[in-house]
């Protein structure tokens, strides 16, 4: 009997002393405490938010999309500034390859920001005013900035300002949120950037390298969005609405003047803060000029760089200089030349002789090729801005002469000689009289002096691949002049990839005063002297004054100054005229022939020898609303032509 | 142990083919829609281009939803469509394409006119005949036949008329094209560089050729001994800038 009692007392104490915790937080699941209570958890919070900000950086391309490794269709082949051999026509971005989905992907990035903006406050007593101000003005940033990557795609999307709270077995009829305006959700970027701007610091507080954002990284980016607002409203010519009247595509023109004016103010809240790079600056020295220019893109000082993403081996890395190298310092995985200007983007730039309808000056006034004894000598008094964005045939790189040749002309240059093809032929060029290369196994040619010459250059042109420079150029912007060719490999480079720069914030303001101006009014004047201070630190031109310059001007230099940086994309869907520069376009290329007769060199220009042909569809201004999204909320409206 | 993976094989054949034992217990759709857009100026179908970028039906879908989400199908380039897998239901039809919309709003998407229609399809295998009648933004008409000149290139002639004078779509002429293609199924979607060039127009300088008789002539000398086919293009800018299309013609090769 007593042992049965001690047998009860045994279960009673073992299940009473089970029944005193019940509420316990699993401890295997890091729970808000421990995130909001400390800096480094907020720390980690961020880290998160700023690895998954959507920015076209070194990883992103069209084709496989944000945070993406493998880039070999790249966003200037997709923009007529370059040619690449994977990328063989216009396209619009193809959501379906992604690996990040840009609609459920930006959503999460929402919903963090959006818990992070509900949470900290409860938490604020750990830390003081300023740090907690300073780090929801990062939040509503990042929310500022995924708003924006969502409706420069879409038009209007939902706007979701707080979290979604779905009990399981209730309805889901309240999650199902339509989309707003166009108009709205452009607002709606505006003010996360103001609270942004209101509520961050002149250097942020845990990182002042621009990693992070201050507030004048808000108001920067404040001005590349409201110009974008702006030249929808004035531009746009696809409108959609719901039934209740909602304009989900489009902006009514008369909200134009008010963004650009909020551009133009976005845009001098930068004014003394940062400047133009100009450490090795000349004004009369072009070489320095080119090697400023070049460091620009390098010098981690940079008075320019206002918002950058870094990379950290082996955690976060690309491979920009492994795919973009000329041909003849291919790293061990065996790309190269992805990015390959085309001739159009080179006719650009001043210090190139040019005919009067601005092509290339290649023909003497007979007709007949002009002759050069280096292929350099074509480009001696090229803008230095030019050769710092664009490797040009025979120029320098890592010590090199970068030899491009499509072949070896045989025929007789006595009396001059005449153009391969007729003005205009899309057609192959006849192989009488021509030698040329198949790939890089090349087979040297004896010269008629004895001596030998392989038919090609060592960075091309061959005929047979395209691992090469197809277009007659090679791209230099961003590569990096101290990577040795065994460190040229894919995932394994660290450089830091500059998302804003103040010259963008010039430009943006030069644009959106234009747009704003009458003639000879102050919008006009400072978008005339911010032009001239773009084109005298790259070495161009000043434009002689400002009743020359069109709204063309500025587009032109901003394509110029921003080339191969992931921005023209952006630019030529916002001036709404991709559809008119590529309506069955074939890009131009510069062809480079050695003639053997004369001992001299020629240029043929042409149309890409491909016949690539681009044709950007209307329909892709506004991109297609995954299916996926469409099918969870039917609440959504497809955009037009879908 | 032969005769047990025996049995194994037996197990797994029983397995699988039991789980073929049920069907899909809705029958397939077997409903007809045919039909045409009509020129309402001339009464001849909208020639338009296959693909993605042409005309196409759109159906809503409204005894199951009031706000459903459209059904779309693409029209042929003679302007002429078929279906055969419609569902029996209640919907309302309309045509979306290179023609003044059928449901138009003003500027504040308020709808000014619709002239989409209703239907009811009802038990199987029925055939639903819709016939849309729409302004074209333009009309596209050959003068006499293509001509093989001496050099086997091809020159054509057209006139380009407005099929509308809804004032909202008197927008200027962009782009007047020739295409030249091996199959009748010609357009910009398959345009071939090799042997015609584009033609864009800025300001007033296309909308100045209404009415008159253009000649093109292919280019990039002879064309190839083979079936050819020329159909031209032209637009405005005017919504999703959709061509209008000429009919395709073939000559004989000399």
């Amino acid at each position: 009997m007593k042992r049965y009692i001690y047998i009860v007392l045994t279960i009673l104490t073992v299940f009473g002393s089970a029944c005193r915790k019940v509420n316990v937080a699993p401890q295997n699941i890091i729970q808000d405490p421990d995130i909001f209570s400390s800096a480094p958890g907020i720390q980690a919070y961020m880290a998160r938010l700023y690895s998954e900000l959507p920015i076209e950086d070194f990883r992103y391309s069209p084709a496989r999309g944000l945070n993406f490794f493998w880039i070999i269709s790249p966003t200037p082949a997709t923009t007529g500034e370059a040619l690449s051999r994977d990328q063989t026509n216009a396209m619009q971005e193809n959501f379906g390859g992604w690996n990040w989905d840009i609609w459920g992907g930006s959503y999460t990035v929402i919903h963090d920001c959006d818990y992070f903006i509900e949470t900290l406050p409860k938490y604020a007593g750990s830390f003081s005013k300023d740090q907690v101000n300073a780090w929801l003005g990062e939040a509503y940033f990042v929310r500022g900035m995924t708003y924006f990557a969502l409706v420069k795609r879409f038009g209007g999307v939902p706007i979701v300002n707080k979290t979604l709270d779905y009990t399981v077995g209730s309805s889901t009829d309240a999650l199902k949120i339509p989309r707003s305006s166009e108009k709205a959700v452009w607002d709606q970027v505006a003010s996360d950037f103001d609270f942004a701007i209101a509520n961050l610091p002149a250097v942020n507080a845990d990182y002042g390298d621009g990693s992070r954002a201050n507030k004048y990284v808000a108001a920067a980016f404040k001005s590349r969005a409201m110009l974008y607002a702006g030249t929808i409203a004035k531009y746009n010519t696809i409108t959609l609405f719901d039934g209740s009247q909602n304009q989900l595509c489009g902006i009514p023109a008369s909200a134009a003047a008010g963004y650009f004016q909020a551009a133009v103010d976005a845009a001098k809240m930068l004014d003394g803060v940062y400047s133009l790079y100009l450490k090795g600056w000349s004004a009369t020295d072009k070489t320095a000029q080119y090697q400023n220019f070049v460091n620009l893109f390098s010098d981690a000082s940079s008075p320019e760089s206002i918002f950058v993403r870094e990379y950290n081996y082996p955690n976060s890395v690309h491979g920009y200089d492994a795919y973009n190298v000329p041909r003849q310092l291919i790293g061990p995985n065996g790309y190269s030349s992805e990015v390959n200007p085309t001739l159009n983007f080179v006719e650009m730039f001043d210090g190139v002789p040019k005919n009067a309808n601005g092509t290339i000056q290649n023909l003497d006034a007979n007709g007949h090729y002009l002759l050069f004894n280096n292929t350099m000598d074509l480009f001696a008094n090229a803008e230095p801005r030019l050769r710092a964005s664009v490797i040009l045939p025979g120029d320098v790189f890592k010590g090199e002469s970068i030899e491009i040749r499509r072949g070896i002309y045989t025929g007789s240059a006595a009396g001059g000689i005449s153009p391969l093809l007729p003005a205009g032929s899309k057609s192959q060029y006849p192989t009488a009289n021509l030698v040329q290369s198949a790939n890089a196994g090349q087979t040297a040619f004896t010269l008629p002096d004895g001596s030998s010459m392989n038919p090609a250059g060592a960075s091309g042109i061959f005929t047979g691949d395209q691992t090469c420079a197809i277009s007659g150029f090679s791209v230099r912007k961003w590569l990096d002049p101290n990577l040795a060719t065994s460190q040229v490999l894919e995932n394994n480079e660290t450089q830091t990839w500059i998302e804003m720069r103040y010259a963008e914030v010039l430009l943006n303001r030069a644009e959106a005063e234009y747009e704003l101006g009458t003639s000879n009014s102050a919008n006009i004047t400072d978008a005339y002297n911010i032009i001239n201070q773009i084109r005298s630190r790259a070495g161009a031109i000043p434009l002689a004054s400002a009743g020359v310059m069109t709204i063309d001007t500025i587009r032109k230099e901003r394509r110029k100054e921003l080339a191969f940086e992931n921005k023209t994309y952006w630019d030529l869907r916002r001036w709404r005229i991709f559809d008119k520069e590529q309506n069955g376009t074939i890009y131009r290329v510069l062809m480079p022939f050695y003639s053997s007769q004369a001992g001299k060199y020629f240029f043929d220009a042409r149309t890409d020898e491909r016949n690539d042909v681009y044709t950007y569809d209307p329909r892709w201004y506004y991109e297609q609303i995954p299916g996926g999204a469409i099918s969870k909320s039917p609440n959504l409206i497809q955009n037009p032509g879908y | 142990m032969k005769k047990r993976l025996y049995y194994l094989a037996f197990g797994l054949v029983a397995i699988v083919a039991s789980s073929c034992s049920k069907l899909d217990n809705y029958p397939a759709p077997s409903n007809i829609i045919t039909g045409e857009t009509v020129d309402a100026g001339t009464g001849n179908t909208v020639q338009t281009e296959i693909g993605g970028r042409g005309t196409r039906v759109k159906l809503l879908e409204t005894s199951y939803s009031a706000n459903p989400t459209p059904y779309y199908f693409q029209s042929m380039q003679d302007g002429t469509f078929n279906n055969t897998k419609i569902f029996a239901a209640t919907y309302n039809a309309s045509v979306e394409g290179p023609f003044v919309p059928l449901v138009q709003t003003d500027s504040t998407g308020k709808v000014t006119s619709d002239q989409s229609q209703n239907i009811t399809i009802k038990g199987t295998n029925t055939v639903t005949h819709l016939n849309f009648k729409v302004e074209p933004f333009l009309r596209v008409d050959w003068v006499g036949q293509p001509v093989f000149n001496a050099d086997s290139t091809v020159t054509v002639q057209f006139k380009i008329t407005r099929g509308t004078t809804n004032p909202g779509y008197q927008q200027d002429i962009t782009n007047i094209n020739l295409y030249v293609s091996n199959t009748k199924y010609d357009g910009d979607n398959n345009y071939d560089p090799r042997y015609s060039n584009l033609v864009s127009y800025s300001g007033t300088d296309g909308t100045s050729l209404i009415g008159q008789t253009i000649t093109m002539t292919t280019t990039g000398g002879a064309l190839p001994q083979q079936d050819v086919y020329f159909r031209i293009g032209a637009r405005i800018n005017a919504g999703l800038d959709e061509y209008n299309y000429s009919t395709p013609v073939s000559v004989k090769y000399p």
